[in-house]
């Protein structure tokens, strides 16, 4: 497994960052994830750091050194860490659980796969043309993509922040899975919050990246972002990798993740926990068992009944 | 198609002998639905779906269980049963009864009466602050008549919250969801860690060890704490919280002006740390809720308290 990597996260104009990003990979996986702590709501950052770390937690238990099932671990990974942030509230007492977007993606055998909750997005590009992207969980982006509102009115929309779906919060997120996507030599994978696509332009993000320069692109579209979200600008953060894959020459700051023990990880981000131990293993419970107990349960019902 | 998190099965769905009509909720171990039996009489089902370990994708019926999680999802399974188990012993008013329990799509289903109205806890958020002294009274007397019964049955329900209580629309309140034989069962299994509500347990539920401890004074601080709840429209602090550093407001000091002293007094008095300062039974909750006039009992035990109740959740 070959690719470059860089991610950065800054606090544009706010007074603080409640976006949180990591990407961790083994020999064989890579795992990348982009949570954007909601404002408005308690703690935002918080629930954008309880995500990302159950997230790669999770990832770091289970790639050994592959998963078994992406889409598998990518949902009960999300919706583990939507509850995780409900007991994290709970047990503070808090009058609402805190809400954060969050967008992960996994790469194996040179295969993609992703999911999200919320409005921060992954594209993956093909030499600077869009090949695939996230839908966000807004309905003026909706409207949008249904074209009963132009891109420009999306901008001044006063729901324009609203989304239907996050990581805590009071309901159950909905989260959306990608289609398996293979990727070639030079193929970018990009996750980043609104805090970058928002202020620019459609095309500007796959032009900035058609080189395939994640190094030097992710920054320059940050400084763009930043820009143009002028004194108010939000949150930024980007996380983007271009595929080597086996047959790419050796650029200069490329991983090669072919010589690293199986069992080992490399992971980038603030304040990472240590992961917990394993569970133990279990009594089983047989066919027969199960039948028993049902057939106990159901005479004790007929015995009870009045 | 990539797998979505807990699809319920669809409407129109043919369950055994059930057809689904929709889906009520969605819990982290479960999904209860809506459904009719062969005669159209509606019935509540409740499908044992953990969804760390199980999920079932759009279009199937049958959930997909990862090789490594099949012998979690079983262990689960006798969780399960014994919520099955707790109920069918008991035939009773207010609480919920069940019907029936069958395996199907590799997962097994408890059938209950189907009971309409809301949750307490809906009812709650709905009249923030403007619940009445006369519905408290009401709805936890009888609430209080069910759970006798439970406890009658040497049973302890250990998961009373307002979110599982239910008001049907008679008035009635509907102890349901038994569920929380399975918090005693799954504390080693992370992947079963049930996502109750703390605020509503009370202190000696904190400590495996001590499971001897437990009795009917445990549901008692359980339905204080509801009661709290529903003044305060929010739960109170945690008992295993509150053992270390005790910051709840007395209801006697909060709501001097809005409720009877002596009905703050009995919500205080549920609400003890040390269960020996509780109600021991139901029966005696009961009087103090039945009777404006009869003073609460004051009892205190004096000396290395604070001491001997950490013991209990250490
Ligand atoms: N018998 C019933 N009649 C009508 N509605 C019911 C019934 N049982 C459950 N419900 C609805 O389903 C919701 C969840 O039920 P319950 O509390 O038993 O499970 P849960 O808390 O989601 O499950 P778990 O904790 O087992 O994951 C209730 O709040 C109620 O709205
Ligand atoms: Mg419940």
């Amino acid at each position: 497994m070959k690719f470059t990597i860089y991610q950065e996260s800054r606090p544009g104009k706010r007074p603080t960052n409640e976006d949180r990003i990591a990407y961790s990979y083994s020999r064989d996986a890579l795992l990348m994830v982009v949570a954007d702590g909601m404002g408005g709501h308690l703690h935002g950052e918080v629930a954008a750091q309880i995500a990302v770390q159950f997230i790669t937690e999770s990832f770091q238990r289970e790639a050994h050194p592959q998963l078994k099932d992406p889409f598998l671990f990518l949902s009960a990974a999300l919706t583990n860490a939507h509850h995780a942030i409900l007991d994290y509230a709970a047990d503070r007492l808090l009058p609402e659980a805190p809400r954060t977007t969050c967008v992960a993606c996994i790469v194996q055998d040179s295969i993609a796969y992703w999911a999200h909750a919320g409005d921060s997005r992954l594209y993956a590009l093909r030499g600077g043309r869009i090949i695939a992207q996230t839908r966000d969980h807004s309905r003026v982006q909706r409207m949008v993509e249904d074209g009963l509102i132009t891109a420009e009115a999306a901008i001044h929309h006063p729901a324009r922040n609203r989304i239907f779906s996050c990581l805590g919060g009071g309901n159950a997120p909905q989260i959306d899975f990608s289609k398996k996507t293979p990727l070639m030599t030079g193929d970018v994978i990009l996750l980043c919050s609104d805090g970058v696509w928002g202020p620019l332009p459609a095309d500007v993000i796959p032009r900035a990246l058609s080189t395939g320069n994640v190094v030097q692109a992710t920054p320059a579209l940050l400084n763009q972002a930043e820009a143009r979200g002028g004194d108010n600008a939000d949150n930024l953060s980007m996380i983007a990798i271009r595929w080597e894959d086996n047959y790419a020459e050796d650029t200069l700051g490329s991983v090669s993740t072919k010589t690293m023990p199986v069992d080992s990880f490399t992971t980038q981000m603030e304040a990472f926990a240590k992961a917990r131990k394993g569970a133990q293993p279990l009594p089983n419970l047989s066919d027969e068992d199960i039948e028993r107990a049902i057939q106990e349960i159901n005479s004790a019902i007929r015995k009870f009944s009045k | 198609m990539p797998p979505q998190t807990n699809v319920p099965l669809p409407p129109g769905y043919q369950l055994d002998e059930y057809r689904i009509e929709r889906q009520l909720s969605l819990g982290g171990f479960s999904i209860v639905y809506l459904a009719f039996d062969k005669e159209d009489t509606p019935v509540a089902i409740k499908e044992y779906l953990p969804n760390s370990l199980a999920l079932r994708s759009e279009g199937d019926a049958l959930p997909s269980i990862a090789e490594e999680n099949v012998a979690t999802f079983r262990y689960g399974m006798k969780c399960f049963f014994e919520e099955g188990r707790a109920l069918a012993k008991i035939s009773h008013p207010n609480v919920v009864r069940v019907l029936n329990f069958f395996r199907a799509n590799e997962t097994v289903y408890m059938v209950m009466h189907y009971e309409r109205g809301r949750t307490l806890q809906e009812h709650i958020q709905k009249h923030r602050g403007e619940i009445r002294e006369s519905f408290i009274r009401a709805i936890f007397a009888r609430l209080l008549n069910g759970l006798r019964e439970v406890h009658t049955h040497k049973l302890l329900h250990l998961d009373i919250k307002p979110s599982n209580i239910y008001l049907r629309n008679d008035g009635q309140p509907v102890l349901i969801d038994f569920g929380a034989a399975r918090q005693t069962l799954s504390t080693d299994t992370p992947l079963l860690k049930p996502m109750y509500t703390p605020g509503f347990a009370a202190p000696e539920q904190y400590n495996n060890a001590r499971r001897e401890l437990l009795g009917p004074w445990t549901d008692i601080y359980s339905v204080g704490a509801s009661m709290y709840a529903c003044m305060a429209a929010a739960a109170p602090q945690a008992a295993d919280q509150r053992v270390e550093r005790d910051q709840l407001a007395p209801a006697v000091k909060r709501w001097p002006e809005k409720y009877s002293r002596q009905m703050l007094e009995t919500v205080d008095w549920c609400m003890r740390l040390n269960y020996l300062e509780r109600p021991q039974s139901v029966f005696a909750l009961q009087k103090a809720l039945a009777d404006k006039d009869r003073s609460v009992p004051r009892i205190t035990f004096l000396g290395g308290l604070r001491k001997r109740v950490k013991s209990l959740i250490k």
